[in-house]
């Protein structure tokens, strides 16, 4: 490729449990409205529409992107709509990266909205992305799929609930700063212990909330950026690996993966690091926004992305890393992250929207200080495909 | 994308209608398909660098249909993604994501099922739930509306048609002689003024095709190339109402595209055949206007041209009018192009091709338009 990739604009919903006021093509718009303002743009000058959408299911609506098409300005322009599941949000941004990189246009949106919290039950929906015949009757959920990966990584590296807690703690504490994130009050390891148990050891304050919500990200050439001498945060790296689908090919004898750590996550970031050109992470990484939709997942992704040791990250966070205001080190989600905020079609999107704001400098609150580098991930379907990406000022 | 890597076709796999024996799950097709494009490109999986596929999870019945085809076309350890919008846009994300410089390969692979119980029952799910859903409004439907605004924007467009249709057959039976009947019985009304006869029934498709830089392609000796020249792509709002659905202004965008990157000047005379969407026949008018082949006052006249024999052969493969995998027709059409380019069309095979135009449409009324400039060898700059 030619010159650099870098985001000129940012939108982003207040993520609520419902957004009645608002149809799913209205909560698109508005990520998009804010986005163009951001960026200070014209519809004319967007060449090219990413739509970020995953299960059709989730909005009610079959191929629902097709409903989007007014509202992201679309009409008669380059449009094509991304799902990886959960990953889908970071796959849309690489996607519109892609356009740019590859030269078909200067300018691309990516945009999405999702609608989690009024599709009824999003556990029934995701029952439905495992294999008919073996492992959708079981019944599988995202919930229990991943509080076996909990039970494992206990197993494995003697995680406890409470360092479980810890980051439902340090996430709902970030989360308080940060106005875009559903789930602001802040709570304590007492409470998250006593929540409802869901999945052991996966209990209610565990588990991220079901938001309705959108996002967008215009992205432009560093030639066209340049051009009109606007401010940019660059993406300097980025890449996808995948897991395998089958649950069982996670478990038991002869397991192909191990359900405990994130290796297809782990290569990924190995990837997009490679093209960034970063060599130490833990020294480089200023800022990270993970995708964890489980309290316990948070530890494999900081490891993975190559922030601690195997089984090294509940003791790290035990004394005090990770939090915004450590004295050294990434912070991880100082969003709140997923855990706070899981508008399923865009939250992917949401960590490279908060890991640029950070480098960027204009966080608010939740501020990184001094923050320069960036990094972000998605995963989708069932632990099986994950995007990364490095983002620097 | 001027400057960037150069792309090309250096895979094909057509299965246009597979046979529903019972034996064999999706997941072994797309493994087979996989294997048989891999080889068809003289290439192994060790090759793959990545993957992009195309699928209707209402047609597959999973919510994220992605998740299952993974492992068989290769994508575990592998940075796989789907564009559910239309097969398609697997192609033109998979030609991006080379020419960007981030790979040096993709595969690119869509499928359409027929084992729903019902495929307008499940495209009635993507109306919108509050105006059109209760219409029913399939896609069946949308395009008989189209079909109608034709008839009374062009007169005789319905005459017309059936010509359009009785070549598409004719072709498709000469092209797939296992498969196709060059004369099919007239049908009663289907949805006004389609006939039954007049779209053919859903089958069970896979296509599959394999993408490489210039670079990799020289280096590994790969051959034969279909090079993609001009690529566009365009969509039209989703509401049937905001459009004129006798014109096409996304294709025409998407046409501009591709011929402005490819240098086609004049469409006319570019090219040496092209395969248009037409799901119903109307559909192919609309595009060979959409194309600038034939404006709606030149059909009449000019559709001779079009023939077999003619100056510039459209749908020798009989299009969606012979064979009607419903949601890998698009990429189909591209595949064809490719592969007669390639000189791997076999009995529909045009000698001496070297130019191809490839139209694809998808979703309501042709909502979603595509348009790939193709050369074989070393291509051609200019039109």
């Amino acid at each position: 490729m030619t010159g650099r990739v870098g985001i000129i604009g940012i939108g982003q919903s207040n993520f609520r449990a419902r957004r009645d006021d608002a149809s799913y093509p209205d909560l698109v718009r508005e990520a998009v409205a804010l986005a163009m303002n951001d960026a200070k743009l014209d519809f004319d000058e967007i060449e090219a529409v990413v739509y970020s959408l995953s299960p059709d299911a989730m909005v009610g609506i079959g191929n629902a992107e097709r409903l989007g098409v007014d509202a992201v300005g679309a009409r008669n322009k380059r449009f094509l709509r991304i799902n990886t599941g959960g990953a889908t949000g970071i796959s849309s941004v690489a996607t519109a990266w892609t356009h740019v990189a590859a030269g078909a246009c200067d300018v691309v949106i990516t945009a999405g909205a999702d609608k989690v919290g009024e599709c009824g039950d999003s556990q029934t929906v995701l029952n439905k992305i495992w294999d008919p015949m073996y492992e959708r009757s079981l019944p599988l959920g995202t919930i229990n799929m991943l509080a076996m990966s909990a039970v494992r990584y206990m197993h494995k590296y003697g995680m406890t609930q409470e360092d479980m807690a810890r980051v439902v703690v340090k996430n709902r504490r970030h989360a308080s700063k940060n106005p875009h994130a559903h789930l602001r009050k802040e709570t304590t390891i007492e409470e998250v212990m006593a929540s409802r148990m869901i999945s052991w050891p996966v209990k209610l304050f565990d588990c991220c909330p079901q938001s309705s919500g959108g996002a967008a990200m215009i992205l432009a050439s560093e030639r066209w950026i340049k051009a009109r001498g606007l401010d940019a945060v660059w993406i300097t790296g980025l890449a996808h690996s995948s897991e395998t689908y089958y649950m069982g090919d996670r478990m038991g004898r002869g397991y192909t993966a191990d359900h405990a750590d994130a290796h297809a996550l782990r290569a990924s970031f190995r990837k997009a690091y490679a093209m960034a050109g970063i060599k130490d992470p833990r020294r480089e990484v200023d800022v990270a926004e993970l995708y964890a939709p489980f309290s316990n997942t948070e530890f494999h992704a900081i490891e993975a992305a190559g922030l601690a040791g195997l089984g090294e990250s509940p003791a790290m966070l035990r004394d005090g890393a990770f939090a915004l205001g450590c004295d050294a080190g990434a912070v991880v989600n100082p969003s709140g992250g997923v855990l706070c905020t899981n508008a399923i079609a865009v939250t992917a999107m949401s960590r490279i929207a908060e890991a640029a704001l950070q480098v960027w400098g204009r966080a608010g609150e939740r501020q990184v200080k001094g923050a320069r580098l960036g990094i972000a991930n998605g995963n989708g379907g069932d632990h099986q495909f994950f995007g990364t990406m490095v983002v620097e000022a | 994308m001027a400057g960037r890597p150069r792309v090309g076709v250096v895979g094909v796999v057509i299965w246009p209608c597979l046979p529903d024996d019972g034996r064999h799950s999706l997941e072994e097709q797309l493994h087979r398909a996989m294997q048989a494009t891999l080889a068809d490109a003289g290439l192994g999986t060790e090759d793959l660098e990545g993957i992009v596929v195309a699928s209707n999870d209402q047609y597959d019945g999973r919510a994220i249909s992605i998740m299952m085809a993974s492992a068989p076309l290769g994508g575990v350890d592998r940075d796989i993604l789907s564009t559910p919008s239309a097969g398609e846009h697997a192609f033109v994300l998979g030609a991006l994501r080379i020419a960007s410089g981030q790979f040096r390969t993709q595969l690119v692979v869509s499928w359409s099922p027929t084992e729903a119980s019902s495929i307008p029952e499940a495209q009635r799910l993507a109306a919108d739930p509050y105006f059109h859903r209760r219409l029913p409004l399939d896609e069946l439907a949308a395009a008989a509306l189209q079909a109608n605004v034709l008839e009374h924007a062009v007169p005789g467009a319905g005459a017309l048609a059936e010509q359009v249709l009785a070549s598409g057959r004719r072709n498709g039976a000469r092209a797939f002689p296992d498969l196709v009947q060059a004369e099919v019985p007239r049908g009663g009304p289907s949805r006004w003024p389609l006939r039954h006869d007049m779209v053919p029934p859903p089958v069970t498709g896979v296509v599959a095709l394999m993408l490489a830089d210039e670079a990799f392609i020289a280096e590994r000796g790969l051959g034969p190339v279909a090079w993609i020249s001009g690529l566009g792509w365009a969509t039209e709002p989703a509401f049937l109402g905001d459009r004129d659905l006798a014109t096409a202004p996304a294709l025409s965008a998407a046409a501009a595209q591709a011929y402005g990157e490819a240098g086609v000047t004049d469409a006319r005379a570019a090219f040496d055949l092209a395969e248009v969407s037409d799901v119903t026949p109307y559909q192919a008018l609309i595009a060979l206007e959409g194309l600038g082949l034939a404006s709606r006052s030149e059909w009449q006249a000019r559709l001779a041209e079009f023939a077999p024999d003619g100056r510039l052969p459209v749908n020798l493969s009989g299009g969606i009018a012979a064979l009607n995998p419903v949601y890998c027709t698009g990429l189909i059409r591209i595949a064809e192009v490719a592969n007669q380019l390639r000189g791997r069309a076999v009995r529909h095979q045009k000698q001496g091709a070297r130019r191809g135009l490839a139209h694809a449409a998808s979703g309501p009324a042709m909502q979603y338009q595509t348009v790939v400039v193709l050369d074989a060898g070393a291509g051609r700059t200019a039109a």
